[in-house]
Formats: structure tokens, sequence, C-alpha cells
């Protein structure tokens, strides 16, 4: 830039709606930026303009409007896995916030050996979901599994964890329970610790049990905590994808199919990447409608009770 | 010159890198004689085996390869990620014949590479099956046959007085004689394509196939729900396939029998190998082969392991030579010496079995009558999302989730709509 351009600058600085240390600022993110668009914004961009083609790889990929999605909302396997989604992400929330809060109240506590626990907490959540995955794979197994020697020994009869479609279920939800539990009670420790003793105090003083404690002052305190850790679960149960695939690949039949897990097979098996990315985004959508509903209804009620 | 750095210059040098970087390696690679390729690889002797066919390939020819190896199921899903993004980063594919109707757009036809008397050199089966059946275009070129034979523990049945199983009757009473005690009789696979090769051979052997005259779906005809029936009793009425049989593919079932679990078991021709050493077997010298079984037929698979190029390949010619060279004499011979994998040209087929002696040879010529007698699958456009409908709808019916009959019947209404939009009735 020339010397008169540079003197020059300041009168065009006024003209332009961004001050001239925001525009330097856009400049130097200018290269973060452009590999955010390349990297996310494009392929999300993508994949949304490909759920309106035929897109497979036969040449061909002629543009069918919203048929991707109407084939998969009427589709016999997309219900399943929408059915093992709901199921899955319901129990599996719900015993991971109830446990989860349970034991972060166990180990808030002044018992012995509470620092022990609260690390070997930490043991869980740092394990790649993969190696969950085959963990649970073998000790599932009904030939050389723990699990089904540990009720042999008890005379108690074999459970067929991966090869009944309902014990199948049952199987991926234990094994997301144990590890992402963990995490609930991390959160949930965090939000008990930093609650203010004032109101625990007083109502101590005023007789209430524990039981009345926790259910009237700590658990309305910590709802900010609760919701987070909801909406942190929500996200990831609706992109749970490996420890399913290794321990059961969404079989026996189907049984086992999350949204992620089905897209896939589409996208990877059948090479139908249409109604794969037209899976993707109804997973998407759903996710965003839970969080809307955990956010927006509280928020609707609170807003009617001002009027 | 000033030696500040002006705003324009810095973004002009930044850019000036980038492109440069980006361009880089397709820079090298045009200035060297040089292929890529992705090439399948399973167990510790298949990289020692690549290096050493590319080496000397090299060596002949002067072209280099730069490679890269992956197993079956990731190779499968990188070639199909590849194939949609039309990227040319390889030049050379290691493919099958298991979901080839996939590529046929996508894989540049190898006809014109190879003559009329070089395609005769192959197993028939092998390269029908590679064909475009609407084009008559050659999507790959068949490395090695991949069909089946009876495994069975010759100390075991010896000891108990029994022979291998010929007929579907006598599996199941052979099965139920040996099972017990923690023991089982046979092992099947029972999840994904392993599955649905399975249902496959029964199918076939039930007299039934998977497509009419038309191309309509009629495997759910009587010989279909006989053969997933057969199927699926095997496991939950007989009991002599061990129930975790239903999530189990070819890795797990070779291991149940290689561990002396399990007393008999399908498996293709690698196993021979796998199964003779000490280091991944523990009933070395303590098993045999025969024939697959059969019912009203004795048809089974035989599909192949194959070569093929890019469609977005720059260098055509040279990866054309090296294809050439992994499908010709000198690999096949060192494929079989390293693996047994059963040769793809009959001329080096019939070499090893000449050469060989005792059960190996008499384990050759099984192999060789179940490739004579083989069959696939059709290639119509939309088959290969009709596997995957498959796949699910026989672990459903071996999993007793519903009968063979409602699970086949609902998966044939699916699969002619799912054929018809790809066009196979166009």
């Amino acid at each position: 830039m020339s010397a008169v351009a540079q003197h020059q600058a300041p009168g065009r600085r006024r003209r332009s709606p961004l001050p001239y240390t925001w525009q330097r600022g856009y400049l130097l993110a200018s290269p973060a930026l452009l590999v955010m668009l390349a990297i996310l914004v494009y392929p999300l961009g993508y994949s949304f303009i490909m759920s309106f083609f035929r897109w497979d790889l036969s040449g061909s990929a002629p543009f069918i409007g919203t048929g991707n999605y109407s084939d998969e909302l009427f589709g016999r396997q997309f219900n399943q896995a929408l059915r093992n989604q709901t199921i899955f992400s319901v129990v599996s929330i719900t015993i991971e916030v109830v446990a989860g809060m349970a034991i972060a109240v166990l180990v808030n506590g002044k018992l012995r050996g509470m620092r022990l626990a609260r690390t070997l907490l930490l043991v869980p959540p740092m394990i790649a979901p993969a190696v969950v995955g085959l963990n649970f794979r073998w000790l599932f197994n009904t030939q050389y599994g723990l699990v089904d020697a540990l009720l042999r020994m008890f005379n108690l009869p074999d459970i067929p964890w991966l090869n009944h479609p309902a014990w199948a279920l049952v199987s991926v939800i234990v094994a997301d329970v144990w590890q992402n539990t963990p995490l609930m009670v991390l959160l949930f420790l965090a939000g008990l610790q930093s609650l203010p003793q004032e109101p625990l105090e007083a109502a101590t003083v005023d007789g209430a049990t524990p039981w009345q404690r926790f259910w009237h002052i700590v658990l309305p305190l910590m709802r900010p905590v609760i919701m987070i850790a909801l909406m942190l679960r929500i996200i990831d149960t609706f992109r749970t994808f490996d420890v399913v695939w290794l321990m059961t690949q969404g079989g026996p039949g189907g049984a086992t199919n999350l949204l992620t897990v089905y897209s896939y097979l589409l996208a990877f098996q059948a090479v139908d990447f249409g109604h794969a990315a037209a899976v993707s985004y109804i997973a998407l959508g759903m996710s965003l409608f839970v969080l809307g509903l955990l956010y927006g209804v509280p928020w609707l009620i609170a807003k009617r009770r001002a009027i | 010159m000033s030696g500040n750095l002006s705003r324009r210059k810095f973004l002009a040098a930044s850019a000036a890198v980038t492109a440069g970087s980006i361009a880089a390696p397709w820079i090298a690679r045009a200035q060297t004689n040089e292929i890529t390729a992705l090439l399948i690889t399973g167990g510790p002797l298949y990289p020692k085996y690549w290096e050493k066919i590319v080496q000397d390939f090299t060596a002949k020819t002067g072209i280099k390869v730069r490679y890269d190896l992956l197993e079956f199921t990731p190779l499968t899903a990188k070639v199909v990620t590849l194939s949609a993004a039309r990227s040319s980063q390889y030049d050379v594919y290691s493919t099958h014949t298991a979901q080839i109707d996939s590529y046929f757009n996508h894989f540049a036809p190898l006809n014109s590479y190879f003559s009329d008397s070089e395609l005769a050199e192959f197993y028939p089966v092998a390269v029908k099956y590679l064909r475009d059946p609407k084009t008559g275009n050659l999507a790959a070129i068949p490395r090695n046959m991949d069909a089946r034979v009876q495994y069975y523990r010759s100390d075991i049945y010896q000891e108990k007085g029994l022979k291998p199983a010929e007929t579907w009757e006598e599996l199941v009473d052979v099965g139920l004689k040996l099972t017990g005690n923690g023991h089982y009789g046979l092992v099947v696979p029972g999840q994904g394509d392993p599955a649905q090769r399975t249902f496959s051979d029964l199918l076939w052997q039930a007299g039934g196939d998977w497509v009419d005259q038309a191309n309509k779906p009629a495997f759910n005809s009587e010989a279909g729900i006989r053969a997933l029936t057969f199927y699926r009793d095997l496991i939950q009425k007989h009991k002599i396939v061990p129930s975790d049989a239903v999530g189990y593919q070819w890795n797990e079932n070779s291991t149940e029998f290689s561990s002396g679990t399990v007393y008999a078991n399908f498996d293709w021709p690698g196993a021979f190998a796998t199964l003779s050493n000490p280091e991944t077997s523990r009933i070395v010298g303590k098993w045999s082969t025969a024939p697959y079984v059969r019912d009203k037929a004795a048809i089974s698979c035989a599909i192949s392991h194959a070569m093929a190029l890019n469609g977005q390949s720059g260098r055509k010619e040279a990866a054309v030579e090296f294809i050439k060279y992994t499908v010709g004499a000198d690999a096949q011979r060192l494929q079989f010496e390293q693996f047994t994998n059963f040769p793809s040209s009959q001329a080096i087929a019939k070499e090893v079995i000449a050469a060989a002696k005792g059960p190996q040879a008499t384990w050759l010529r099984q192999l060789e009558t179940t490739i004579a007698n083989g069959k696939e699958w059709p290639k119509l456009a939309g088959f290969s999302k009709v596997c995957t409908l498959m796949f699910s709808a026989i672990e459903q019916a071996l999993s007793d989730q519903v009968s063979p009959a409602d699970s086949l019947n609902q998966a044939a209404t699916e699969a002619e709509e799912i054929m018809r939009r790809a066009g196979a009735y166009d």
C-alpha cells in the first residue's frame, strides 16, 4: 500500500460499516475461518444437498426432492432404528442422570475412601469407546464371557446378551451407562460443591430430613447443571456409534441399529449416500427438537408465570 | 528492497506456500514414474507379500508403486468414499466381487487391456460376476478364488466313528453327536455378508435362486424358505452351532474351529494355511477337509478377490501393468505358497494341484469342484442395497425375531422396489 493510500485510509474507514480494528481482526482470522468453512460448513452443506438426490455410485444423481426423507420416514428399517434410538437415549440418559446424581451425593460426603472413588470415576470416560465396545462384546459373550460365567457359578441360566434382540439392546445400554455415568457424577459433583451452604444449614436447623434437603433445596439449585448434563448426553446419544458397532454392528437383525449405525450401513454397505444423508439430517433435526423442548418448555412456563 | 513485510506480501506468500503444499504431491508424482495402490491385507504375511510383489514389479518395469494396506471392511469403506469423491488418490484398488456392481461406473473397464485368450485363462465364474451385465464391461480382474470346503476334526470324528457330512440331514445328525460338554458340532456365521453368503449356498442347494427369469426377487420361494429355516434351525432348534454365532462373521468362525471348541466349519482356502500354522491354530494335524454339503444340488458361492483400475486414474497404462503383474503367474504362485490362496488362473491352479500331495491335493481337488459348480448372486442394479437388506432379514430369522417366511417375503417386496428404483428393470 502506498503512502498516499495509507493517508487516505482513515477517510475510507469512516465510510466502512466496521471499525478498522474489526476489519483487521477479520482479516487475521480469515485463514482460520476459511479452514472452518472448508472442513465444517462445506461438508455439512454438501451432505444436506446430497440428501435431496438419488446419490449412489451409479453415475447419475437425479434430484428427487424430499424422496429420500419420505422413503426413510415410512421405511421399516428406519422406524426400527428410530425406535431403538428412542429407547436407547431415554433409558440410558435416565439411568445415567439418576445414578450419576446418587453417586455424586455419595462421593460428595466425607466418608472414607471417597477421594479414591472420585479418582476411579475418571477411568471409564477416559477409555476410548471402541475399547469399551470390544470389552463388553467379550464380557457378554455367552460361551466365553465373564457375565454368563458368573451366572453359571450361581446355577443361573445363560443370558443370550448379544444374540437376543431385547437383550442386545440392554447390553449396549449397559455399556453406554458404564462409560458415561461417571461423567455425570463428575459434573454433578462440581455442581454440588459449588452450592451455597446457607440454605442447607438453615434447613438443617429447621429440622429438615436429608431427603427433604435434597429434594427441596439441592435439586432445584442443581437444575442448571442437570440441564447441561442432559443437553450433553442427548447430543451424545444421537451420535453414539463406536460402542454399538463393535458390540453388535446393529444386530441381531437391526435390533440395536441406532440412527448413526443405520446411516453408516446405508452409506458404506448399501452405497446409498442420498438416503444415508437424509437419515443423518433427520437425526440432527430430532436432537435439535428434543433440545428445543428441553430448553423451550421451561422458558415458556416461566414466561407464562411472569405474565 | 524494504525489510518490512507488508500485509499484501504476507498474504501473497501465504497463498503461494499453501498452493505449493497442495500441489507438491502431484508435482512429485508427475515427475516420477510412480503409481499408487490401495491393497488388501489380513494377517501378518500380507505386508511381506505385497512388499515382494511391488519390489519385483519395480525391478522388472521401473514403475514405482506407492501403496497402502487395509483389511477388507475398512478397505471397502475407503473405496466407497474415494469413488464417491471421484478421487484419483489411488490408481489401483484391491476389490472383491461382493459389491462390485456399486463400482461399475467408477472402475475403468479392463476389457481393452486383456485379450479374450488372456481372460479365458481365468475361472469363468470369476470373470462372469466381475462384468457389468448391462454393458459387458469388466470392472476388475480376479486375483484369487474365494470358495469354501468343509474343515472338520478328523481326530474327533475318528474317535466317535463318524464321517464328514455330505447332506443337510447328515450335517444335523453328525452335529448332534458331536455337540456337548462345551463343544459344538458346527459353526456357521450369522451376521452381515458372511450370513448372506451362507444363505446363498443353502438357497442354491435347496434348488432356489436369488432372482427369476425376469430378474424379480425369487429368494422367498419355497426353496428359499426351506433354506433359511434349515439355517435357523442349526442354531435355534438343533443347537449344534453356538448361539453366539448369530453375531459371528468369518474371523469368529475360524477362531472357534482353530481353538478346538467347534468340530466342523465351512471356510475359505486361506484357512488351510492358518490351520496348519501352530502360531494360529491349536489343532495342527488334527483336522481334514471334505466337500461342502449338498441338498438337491451341490452349489455354493465361488467368488473372487480382484484388482481394479480407478476410472479417475491419470496413469492407466502403468496401473494396468501393475494389475497384470498381480494376477500373473508368479504372483499367483507366490500367493498359494504363502497363504494357500487358490489361484484365479486355471493353468496355475492345475499346476499347484499337480504338484500337491496327500491331504493338500485332496483339498485342492475339492476346492476345484466347488469352484466348477460355484455361483454368485446377480450383479443387477441396486443389488448391493438388496444385500444389506438381506443381512438384516437373515439375521432377524436366525435370531428368531420373525419366521423365515415372513422375513423373506418382506425382504422380497422391499428388494423389488429397490431394484426398480435403481433401474434394474429399465
